[in-house]
């Protein structure tokens, strides 16, 4: 399979001879999932996963992915509450809503409900930064939405489009934006998409039904329960049990135990996730001075020589995970249409690199030093990860051979936030989740990321070759080659160790056909899954 | 009592304080269970912050009897606190049911048979239990029970696809099928200590003259043991009933853990994960009220149980 089409339809759509047998009436999905999503609504997730993906399956977007997942251009993306769309000029873009669309209290969807949605997003979002490039969003007639951008770039239907999600205006307007979080309609949602709010028990599920009379086609999946199941290891015993449906971030661990269950169906999905050590480049205890260590490209170098990247993805993630040379997960396989080709370790090279920077073992205790300074680092990571924890110990060990002292430091994700957001951090191993466009690039890796507020630049990592080739790529035409430079800049510079782009590895039970995950929003076709008429359970009859 | 009534209610109060310094001082940011590693604008971050009581407010508001907001749920800590309760409550009672009832059977049977074959077998089973984690125990009965035989499902309170409509013994039976595996978890890691207690004070008081007397004069032995032997040998049982008192209302976090059981104490493992600080407040408060609720009905049933008590 080409890296084009592995990230491309992320997954897995199994065509069944057709099957003669009736659908069943009652086709069910239980999914568990970590934490409770108490606010499924757009624009109040807080941008969690849960609440998202729950909100996915009541709201429509305006539109939604294609097989390929690129988001570039004016066709990257197909309709959805949108039935169309075309361009004025390089800063507007006219939407045509489906005629079709109601709330689920049987109002049409209108114009009216997406500019009271932009309206409601300035004052409520919780991050702005997306909002910033539309510059106005104004209704021309009943199902016409025109919106005016800041500037032209090639995301601009994705930026709009997809991120928009419209709330009912007639529902919603006179309640106060910062009440709507407890209102009535927070605890019992109408929305549009293709199912409804059924009920909620607190701490333990939410259920959706089917809305059948959904404008695009009764969903083939009847209901839907979200589960909340805080413990991994319970959650996969209820997949185990059959108690559950879907099992996601399973465990490379964890796979004989499911490979061994008759009922279950292993999917190896293109994930957004990227995990790499993030090299800091100020100094953890005062933020305004150069970090005395990654300072230099030449350690940051050589630290990335002195590891073997493929044995630790392989050991962390499973055999086959690969290893990006750059910030580059594998839903943006599209931009190296080769695969992930990684450099190779050199130990040899790290040493004369640590050499050349200076470092030697003044004091022969095996640890390098310069100008009194050890080769100490020390190493964040959440103490509930696995996989980081593995990384770690691999880590450690591999750069003990160039003279490099790691120090673990495995602490709670309430306070790993304080640390990073401080700076207060030599090596930070984290696994970002990339959005589906490579602009975002500019929010965790830019100068300007860098010197301004809200950042997920943590390292105050800046080079200005690099900014300036994001802004070439964003409105190249030749978006593969153009987002290859800014990706290869990025590698020459070792701003961190790029360790893995894993897959999203999740269990399904074998009753369903149509199985499609998405690399970011994940459960956006749910509805239109299928349960095998032959193989349905008692639950689904 | 009405002393030890003001005491109870000034160490509660101590405790309290104690409680909301001690969370202020942990470090950790409840915003990383609100917003993960997503940067919001500082504004914005502001914004969050002031809908979150301070120190002096969560004070004040338990001065009122507000428990104030969850800062992860958004909701009120009360509500929260209520709805975890009911499966705390149902797990504790029964588990101090079963504790009290055969691991007090099971000590003086003990007692009465100190040097069978039986009475070891059942000491050193139950000691085995004592002895394993709870968390343990949990998953090995889930590995056996649910994976392996699927007599019993892996965790929950209850069948999720049971219809809301199910009648009221469908969903007793479906509750106590989700019951089985956590209670019994429960049971096998604490009976061994009313059963051993119960033991040692029934032994001590089969030595007594007044039993001997008894059983010279030709009483059976059950009604030795019942009459004799038991009722006097309950005193430091009381002091662990009310020890255990809290387990009622806290649950025991581990197993609640391992199955998922949607108690107090899985709420509070996973509100000082999340630095909830009001949430964990009123856990904490709840727990405090129960250990000198505890405290309390020991001193009354240590009148109960010992006339000399009653007398003094």
């Amino acid at each position: 399979m080409t890296a084009r089409v592995s990230a491309g339809l992320l997954l897995l759509t199994i065509i069944t001879p057709a099957a003669a047998q009736s659908v069943p009436r009652h086709a069910t999905i239980v999914y568990a999932v970590g934490r409770e999503p108490t606010m499924p609504i757009p624009l109040f997730t807080a941008m969690f996963t849960e609440n998202e993906d729950l909100a996915d399956q009541m709201f429509l977007h305006l539109a939604v992915f294609k097989p390929g997942a690129q988001v570039t251009g004016d066709n990257a993306l197909a309709p959805a509450l949108a039935k169309s769309w075309h361009r004025i000029d390089p800063l507007t873009l006219v939407f045509d809503l489906d005629h079709r669309a109601r709330w689920q209290d049987g109002t049409p969807v209108s114009a009216h409900d997406v500019v009271f949605t932009w309206q409601l997003a300035n004052k409520t979002a919780t991050d702005q930064s997306r909002l910033e490039p539309i510059a106005g969003v104004d209704a021309l007639d009943p199902w016409t939405v025109r919106v005016r951008f800041k500037r032209p770039f090639l995301e601009q239907l994705y930026t709009f489009a997809f991120l928009m999600q419209p709330l009912p205006a007639h529902l919603l307007e006179r309640v106060p934006p910062d009440a709507i979080g407890t209102s009535d309609f927070a605890k019992h949602p109408i929305g549009n998409g293709p199912f409804r709010f059924d009920h909620r028990v607190p701490g333990q599920l939410v259920e959706l039904r089917a809305d059948t009379s959904f404008y695009l086609g009764r969903p083939s999946i009847d209901r839907v329960i979200f589960r909340f199941v805080t413990d991994a290891n319970t959650r996969q015993n209820l997949f185990l049990t059959g108690e559950t449906d879907i099992l996601d971030h399973v465990a490379p661990a964890s796979l004989p135990q499911i490979h061994d269950d008759a009922a279950a169906r292993i999917v190896n999905a293109p994930s957004s996730d990227l995990v790499y050590l993030l090299f800091n480049t100020r100094a953890p205890n005062d933020t305004s001075r150069i970090h005395p260590i990654f300072s230099d490209p030449r350690v940051r170098e050589a630290l990335t020589l002195a590891l073997d990247r493929p044995v630790i993805a392989r050991t962390s993630y499973g055999e086959g995970t690969p290893v990006p040379d750059a910030a580059q997960s594998q839903s943006w396989a599209w931009i190296t249409a080769g695969g992930f080709k990684p450099a190779p370790g050199n130990l040899a090279r790290a040493k004369a690199l640590l050499a050349q920077a200076g470092w030697r073992d003044a004091n022969g205790d095996g640890v390098l030093d310069k100008n009194g300074l050890p080769l100490h680092i020390n190493v964040m990571y959440p103490a509930s990860s696995a996989p980081r924890h593995t990384i770690a110990l691999q880590v450690q060990q591999m750069w003990r051979a160039v003279g490099a002292e790691a120090e673990l430091d495995r602490i709670e994700g309430s306070v790993i936030r304080g640390r990073v957001f401080g700076g207060q951090f030599d090596v930070w191993i984290n696994v970002a989740v990339q959005d589906p466009t490579p602009t975002s690039l500019v929010q965790s890796w830019s100068c300007q990321s860098a010197h301004h507020l809200p950042t997920t630049n943590f390292a105050g990592w800046c080079d200005s070759t690099f900014d300036r080739l994001v802004g070439v790529a964003s409105s190249a035409k030749d978006q593969p080659a153009a987002w290859r430079a800014v990706l290869s800049r990025m590698a020459s510079q070792h701003p961190a160790i790029f360790i893995a782009a894993p897959s999203s590895i999740v269990a399904v039970h074998r009753r369903y056909d149509n199985v499609i995950i998405w690399p970011s929003r994940a459960w956006l076709s749910l509805w239109q899954w299928r349960v095998r008429p032959d193989a349905a359970l008692p639950r689904d009859r | 009592m009405l002393r030890r009534t003001g005491d109870a209610i000034a160490t509660a109060l101590v405790a309290s304080v104690v409680l909301v310094i001690l969370l202020h001082l942990l470090p950790g940011d409840p915003l990383a269970a609100v917003l993960g590693d997503h940067p919001v604008a500082p504004d914005v971050e502001a914004r969050m912050r002031q809908h979150w009581a301070t120190l002096p407010a969560i004070f004040g508001g338990l001065l009122r009897g507000d428990l104030g907001q969850s800062i992860v749920q958004n909701r009120p800590v009360a509500t929260i606190l209520a709805e975890h309760l009911g499966p705390t409550f149902l797990l504790g009672a029964l588990t101090l049911l079963i504790d009290f009832t055969a691991g007090l059977a099971l000590g003086v049977w003990s007692a009465l048979h100190p040097d069978t074959m039986r009475a070891r077998f059942v000491g050193a089973v139950t000691i085995v239990g004592y002895a394993l984690p709870s968390f343990v125990i949990g998953m090995l009965l889930v590995w056996v029970f649910a994976l392996k035989l699927h007599w019993f499902p892996p965790g929950g309170v209850s069948d999720v696809l049971l219809s809301p409509d199910a009648s009221f013994a469908s969903r007793l039976v479906d509750h106590l099928w989700h019951l089985a595996l956590p209670l019994a978890a429960m049971v096998i890691a604490t009976l061994a200590v009313p059963l051993r207690q119960q033991r040692s004070a029934a032994l001590a008081t089969a030595a007594q003259p007044w039993v001997l007397a008894a059983r010279a004069r030709g009483i059976s032995p059950g009604l030795v043991a019942w009459r004799h032997c038991w009722r006097p040998a309950l005193t430091p049982i009381v002091t662990l009933l009310g020890l255990w008192f809290p387990m009622l209302v806290a649950g025991a976090v581990f197993v609640e853990v391992v199955f998922q059981w949607p108690g107090v104490g899985l709420l509070l493992a996973q509100a000082t994960a999340d630095r909830d600080v009001p949430l964990v407040i009123g856990g904490g408060l709840l727990l405090i009220i129960a250990v000198q609720l505890g405290s309390l009905l020991a001193d009354v049933l240590y009148h109960v149980v010992d006339p000399a008590q009653r007398h003094a």
